[in-house]
């Protein structure tokens, strides 16, 4: 793959859940190193749309190549380029007590996919954690359960979990919820950091329109169908986001001192 | 002195222990009690603690189909457990019910049958007991084989899917995208958590069985913050608290699979002790402030 071949490239894809169409006829791709927000209201496919490129739901039609590799019919990818994937949801199902610290946890995310002892001690490892932890802020929270951790520092791990080892593509389906907003800054400036430093292309599904204003390259508009795409400027015009959230939409900007890139 | 606990002395143990039958039962039962144990540790997680309930009283139905087919009982079982674990999931993913509501329906029905089954034999009635609260002193060599394959079985596959599982239990997606086979890993683990649950019968018999699968594993989990140490500790607690239910059962001609699940209730209150004095002891790590490289301070966020 050359270095201008897409990470990324979706061509007339279409989702179906259930009965219905839940994503109709989508076409985009991911230039290397770019920031990609997917955005649009609730029910528009957005889940349904990220699930089907990860290979999780299957494709009622249309091709998706990640790497210059196709994706199969019912989510097959080769091993070696399902490594480069990291995807970062929104919450994890963590009950009380839940036996496993956040160093297991980034620790899982050491090794390649496949069936190993990634739960034996190993030194290479273990330094990839501390240095993950370090990098995301999180080497005092190694010890921890992870259902001990706040929703800040938990995001934060997750990050952890996709810095441990080196990927190129990482997808987040609304990672900010649920964050007051100095959390969400924070999570979103420590995501910025680590996207440059790791040459990763990102597609982020968020509903934070003056995050994806400041933070992003590109925005996807979808509502069932793509509405519009480009740079946040074009596609977020209030004309355009009456078309795709209905009339009542009001543009609002919040403004937070010292972020980088915001104005 | 009651007479079920005649035989409750020294003299008594070694008599007991001497029997080549209890021999079998205590290293059946340490067996059987460790697989529901660990078994148990990623089936609670995985909220799967009421399919080893719903699975024990249907197993009623796979016991009398043997009776009445004039088969051995506990080869019936086994293949009646994976059916069972089949038809469950296959309902789970067409109806979109629930699977408690569903696990309901098909153990109800299948409970029904089987008394209407055992009605019909009439050899059988005085038998009920052993069926319902368990008969591990009948346990033979053959069954300890199985047994034994089917511990050093589960133990390989689970060491080496454990990252799977975890993955599987905290977001399915997230587990998806990481190439984790879902699907497949779910169903294995449910047929393989049928087939101990089928196995574990004789032990403890067919009403306390899901407390054999819970019951170590929620002492387990309070003693461990490490996913491993938590799996061997449920093990460790399934396995010893068996061992030493049966002995009881032995020594004083009470049924095994009451005994069992007293020990194992003991057993969980040790481990609800021992957890509240280690969260009281001051050397637990309290920890401070993080902080994001090149960002300014973090508020302290707390759930």
């Amino acid at each position: 793959m050359t270095d201008h071949a897409p990470v990324l490239l979706v061509e007339g894809l279409s989702v179906r859940r259930g009965e219905q169409l839940a994503v109709e006829q989508v076409s985009f791709q991911l230039a290397r190193e770019t920031d990609t927000a997917l955005v649009g209201p609730n029910g528009a496919g957005k889940s349904s749309l990220v699930g089907a490129l990860l290979g999780l739901h299957p494709r009622a039609s249309g091709t998706v190549q990640i790497l210059g590799h196709p994706l199969g019919p019912t989510g097959e990818l080769p091993r070696s380029v399902r490594a480069e994937i990291a995807y970062l949801p929104q919450s994890l199902a963590l009950q009380g007590r839940f036996p496993l610290t956040v160093g297991e946890f980034v620790g899982f995310g050491a090794d390649a996919p496949g069936l190993s002892l990634a739960w034996l001690g190993n030194r290479r490892r273990t330094e990839a954690v501390l240095r993950a932890l370090k990098r995301t802020g999180c080497q005092d929270l190694a010890e921890r359960r992870l259902s001990e951790l706040s929703g800040g520092q938990l995001k934060r791990v997750l990050l952890a979990f996709c810095v441990v080892r080196p990927r190129q593509l990482l997808v987040l389906d609304e990672a900010q919820a649920g964050l007051d907003a100095p959390s969400s800054e924070q999570f979103q400036q420590l995501l910025l950091e680590l996207r440059r430093q790791e040459g990763w292309t990102v597609l982020q599904v968020s509903h934070d329109l003056e995050m994806v204003r400041r933070s992003c390259d590109q925005v996807l508009c979808l509502n069932r169908r793509l509405r519009c795409s480009g740079a946040p400027d074009h596609a977020l015009s209030p004309a355009r986001l009456a078309e795709l959230y209905g009339p009542n939409v009001v543009p609002y900007r919040h403004h937070h001192a010292g972020v980088p890139g915001h104005g | 002195m009651p007479g079920f606990l005649a035989m409750a002395d020294a003299a008594g143990l070694l008599e007991v222990l001497g029997q080549p039958f209890m021999q079998r039962a205590l290293l059946g039962g340490l067996l059987t009690g460790a697989l529901g144990g660990l078994l148990g540790s990623f089936a609670v997680l995985r909220q799967l603690s009421f399919f080893s309930d719903a699975l024990g009283h249907s197993a009623l139905l796979g016991i009398s189909l043997g009776i009445l087919l004039g088969v051995n009982p506990t080869l019936v079982l086994i293949p009646f457990a994976v059916l069972f674990a089949l038809l469950v999931n296959q309902l789970v993913a067409r109806s979109g019910l629930p699977a408690d509501a569903l696990l309901n329906i098909v153990y109800s029905t299948s409970l029904a049958f089987a008394v209407v089954a055992l009605n019909l034999v009439e050899t059988y009635r005085g038998g009920i007991q052993q069926l319902l609260f368990g008969d591990i002193l009948g346990i033979s060599w053959s069954d300890l084989t199985v047994i034994a394959v089917l511990f050093l079985g589960a133990l390989a596959y689970l060491a080496f899917s454990l990252r799977a599982q975890v993955l599987l239990t905290l977001n399915s997606d997230l587990a998806g995208a990481f190439g984790v086979g879902a699907n497949r890993h779910r169903l294995i683990f449910i047929v393989l958590l049928a087939v101990v649950v089928a196995v574990s019968i004789k032990a403890v018999g067919v009403l306390l069985i899901s407390a054999f699968v819970v019951i170590p594993a929620c002492g387990g989990r309070l003693v461990s913050r490490h996913f491993p140490l938590y799996a061997l500790a449920s093990a460790t607690l399934g396995g010893g608290c068996a061992l030493l239910g049966l002995l009881g059962s032995g020594l004083t001609n009470l049924p095994s699979g009451p005994c069992v699940v007293i020990v194992q209730f003991a057993g969980f209150l040790l481990a609800l002790l021992v957890s509240q004095q280690t969260s009281r002891s001051p050397a637990v790590a309290v920890p401070v402030r993080p902080q994001i490289p090149g960002a300014g301070p973090v508020d302290p966020e707390s759930r």
